[in-house]
């Protein structure tokens, strides 16, 4: 039994150090992942906390200006959403594409991304008009 | 053509059908007729899917806007070349490929196995695994079927796939993720005959290595497209779709290294079974993940019929072959144990439990936000911080036990073993970590990093140079020695090519994800600015138009110390194309690669009077990535390359 003990001990070690790395991983990095309106409901709570919101670029909303942040806003449901962001701008992100952002919501009501992603309705196959299925 | 491949596809699939019982009652009664008919089935499928691939792509190439499956994945504006590729683009495409692939690699399965009358189990394996695809791809998500009204033209394929990294990424990926039922046949083949010795493991290392093989090219392309393509100047992000792909890789890996242990030892028996369904079940989830859109990525996909039923595959390859694996459990147990925690054998076990370790922390990062809305009713994500926090740790481990391991004795270490092989590499760990330090280096992952890759390139330095030392001392010229050294023992030194290729590119990311230097600039013409050994001008920005597309070209004059190195154009272009399609447009980035570190631009905006806004990185030892998957590629190559009829000499421990 003694030999068998040798291998429990560290492989007991080794599993709780990784247990250890997952859970404060997730600790650290979880954000909640919401809808514009979602958010919105959540004020004045969510001031200052990091979330990711999804929503639909509101159409002519996006100003890029060259010396300045980028400014869009996005709406879901009810809610609308005012966002500011620097960085890289995706390609496909534009009018009418669903964007997911990354950051803080503050009382002066703007949005502070750091993260912008575009999601492509038609990078892969969705049912639109012209491509309905011939059986239902 | 269209109906010659519905009616290709629909042969296959009861062909399959009838290949499984003959297999299935060859197996049971052991008569070879069956056998051999089962096999002959195999192989028909092979040719009836070729022949539906090549109807499909063929309708692709002469745009048959009829098909659901052409009008939503080409346009007349595509280049041929991505006319094809697009055979691959969409849902039902993939799922045909799989199925298509997936014979290949049967049929090729039975050609071997011909002259022993083949294994029926294992044909019988791979007939069910194909049945669901086959399945699929007949009643589900028909790539032939036809639309109610033709349109006019096509929804096209977004810009961004359109490059050469794109066309064959996938496919290597699919290559590689299909070739793993080939080897999990073999296991549960072995469960289900009982003869479970090690000779189904020989038989499917090889098939293993390969797809493996496939998997880390695949995963390298994937990384390197978006690399070049996506402009925000990395090529990892622990995407959904990324993480899919890696999973079954890093099982593959723990499986690899411990079925050695089992070959030698006759030991892990179980646990060899475990990874492989593992392994297998997670090439099945990763095809899950990128085709169903279960979980939110990038690459959205979009849901359709297939979720719930690739959902119950999984559940079912699970139960069955964990019951199997239950069942025949007590014929498995190991024929040694562990002696000692200081042994050749721990040092595999615990690269397979970190390995391990590794898929499930990403497998949970990946279903996290599925696993959060079902439980709390609240999506969470982890992001990359999440995968950096738990992966880069484990990582370093393995790097460090891919030294340790090689060299280290067998049973037990003693201390002489531990001197003899282990100052050397020691000292190299020890002589970069200070280098380094001295260099200004103060980041501690970094210098922990690379002291470690010094580490595993000085074991496998001292590998390479005792075999030769040995042959030339019995009066083989270096050269030779070198060379026949390799081609005597190829598993061992292919895999210590794969090792060092490893070493590179653990280097390279290393050195990419922590030394970025990175500026934004708005700048007029004739402006310049600095980034890091090179300094920028602005030469203007041109209009360029053409057939396909219009778009903005800045000119950038690139100098080093005064003296002019390069004249970059990172671009940004909108194509012309007023289809469907919704995303037109395309940033190309500029790129000057060596393998110092790689000066990587991207125009982010163009404004009025020929004011540009451009984002320029300075990426050090990108190329070294690269640089390594070719190594391992190479490397796995020796390893699989057939060995030479000859007497095998006698070497020392393998």
């Amino acid at each position: 039994m003694k030999g068998k003990l040798k291998f429990i001990l560290p492989l007991l070690v080794i599993v709780s150090l990784i247990s250890w790395l997952v859970f404060a991983g997730v600790k650290d990095s979880m954000v909640y992942y919401i809808t514009v309106d979602e958010l919105l409901e959540d004020v004045p709570d969510i001031y200052g906390q990091k979330v990711r919101v999804s929503g639909t670029v509101v159409h002519g909303s996006i100003k890029n200006e060259l010396d300045d942040s980028l400014r869009f806003t996005i709406e879901a449901g009810e809610g609308k959403l005012d966002v500011e962001y620097d960085g890289i701008i995706p390609d496909i992100f534009t009018d009418g594409v669903e964007a997911v952002v990354e950051g803080k919501f503050s009382a002066d009501n703007v949005f502070e991304a750091d993260l912008l992603l575009a999601k492509c309705p038609t990078k892969y196959e969705s049912e639109e008009a012209p491509y309905q299925r011939k059986k239902g | 053509m269209s109906d010659l491949g519905s009616i290709a596809i629909l042969l296959s699939f009861f062909i399959t059908i009838y290949s499984l019982v003959a297999c299935a009652v060859a197996a049971r009664t052991g008569r070879r007729a069956f056998a051999q008919s089962g096999g002959n089935g195999i192989v028909s499928v092979a040719f009836l899917l070729l022949v539906a691939v090549c109807c499909l792509v063929y309708e692709l190439v002469t745009l048959d806007f009829s098909l659901r499956y052409v009008a939503l994945n080409t346009s007349t504006d595509l280049p041929v070349i991505y006319r094809v590729t697009a055979l691959w683009a969409g849902q039902a495409g993939s799922l045909l490929l799989w199925s298509f692939v997936l014979s290949l690699y049967a049929a090729f399965v039975v050609f071997r196995s011909r002259k022993k009358g083949g294994d029926p189990y294992v044909n019988a394996v791979l007939c069910a695994v194909s049945l669901f695809f086959l399945f699929l791809i007949a009643y589900v998500e028909d790539p032939f079927e036809k639309l109610g009204v033709a349109v006019g033209e096509g929804r096209g394929l977004n810009p961004i796939l359109q490059n050469g990294y794109m066309a064959i990424h996938p496919i290597t990926l699919y290559v590689g993720y299909v070739g793993i039922t080939v080897p999990f046949a073999f296991g549960i083949a072995a469960l289900l005959s009982g003869r479970l010795g090690d000779e189904w493991i020989r038989n499917c290392r090889k098939y293993a290595l390969f797809s493996w093989m496939f998997l880390s090219a695949g995963l390298l392309l994937g990384a390197r497209w978006a690399y070049l393509e996506l402009g925000w100047g990395g090529y990892w992000a622990w995407d959904p779709v990324e993480n899919a792909a890696f999973m079954p890789w890093l099982a593959g890996t723990a499986f690899l290294h411990s079925v050695m242990i089992q070959e030698r030892k006759a030991m892990l028996k179980k646990w060899n079974m475990i990874l492989l369904i593992i392994t297998f079940f997670l090439s099945i989830f990763g095809t899950f993940i990128t085709r169903s859109g279960i979980v939110s990525s990038v690459h959205s996909f979009a849901r359709s019929d297939i979720g719930p039923l690739f959902l119950g595959f999984m559940v079912f390859i699970l139960i069955f072959s964990f019951a199997l694996l239950v069942y025949r459990s007590k014929d498995l147990e190991s024929e040694e144990r562990f002696d000692s925690v200081l042994s050749r054998e721990s040092a595999f076990l615990f690269n397979n439990l970190l390995f391990l370790a590794a898929a499930f922390s990403v497998f949970l990062g990946t279903i996290f936000p599925v696993l959060s809305e079902a439980f709390t009713g609240k999506k969470i994500l982890v992001g990359p911080p999440y995968f950096n926090a738990v992966g880069v740790p484990i990582g370093l481990v393995l790097i460090l036990l891919m030294g340790i391991g090689p060299l280290i004795s067998w049973k037990k270490a003693s201390t002489a073993n531990l001197k003899r092989n282990f100052v050397f590499p020691a000292a190299v760990f020890v002589v970069v970590f200070l280098a380094l330090l001295a260099f200004g280096l103060r980041e501690p992952v970094a210098l922990l990093s690379f002291a470690l890759c010094g580490f595993v390139a000085a074991t496998v330095f001292l590998e390479y140079f005792r075999g030769i030392k040995v042959r030339s001392g019995r009066g083989e010229n270096l050269v030779s020695a070198f060379f026949n050294l390799i081609s005597r023992n190829r598993r061992r030194y292919g895999g210590y090519i794969v090792h060092l290729g490893v070493v590179l590119l653990v280097a390279g990311i290393t050195a990419s994800s922590l030394f970025v230097t990175q500026k934004e600039v708005v700048l007029e013409k004739g402006d310049s600015f600095s980034l890091g050994r090179y300094d920028l001008v602005f030469r203007g920005v041109r209009f360029i138009s053409n057939d396909a597309k219009d778009g903005f070209s800045a000119e950038l004059s690139i100098e080093n110390n005064g003296k002019s190195v390069a004249i970059m154009y990172p671009e940004k272009n909108i194509y012309k194309y007023e289809g469907n399609r919704e995303i037109n447009q395309e940033t190309e980035v500029a790129l000057r690669s060596t393998f110092r570190d790689d000066l990587y631009l991207i125009l982010s905006e163009v404004g009025g009077g020929g004011k540009v806004n451009v984002r320029a990185l300075l990426n050090p030892m990108v190329n070294w990535i690269w640089a390594g998957g070719f190594v391992i590629v190479f490397g796995a190559i020796v390893t699989m390359w057939p060995e030479r009829r000859r007497k095998k000499e006698v070497g020392r421990d393998e």
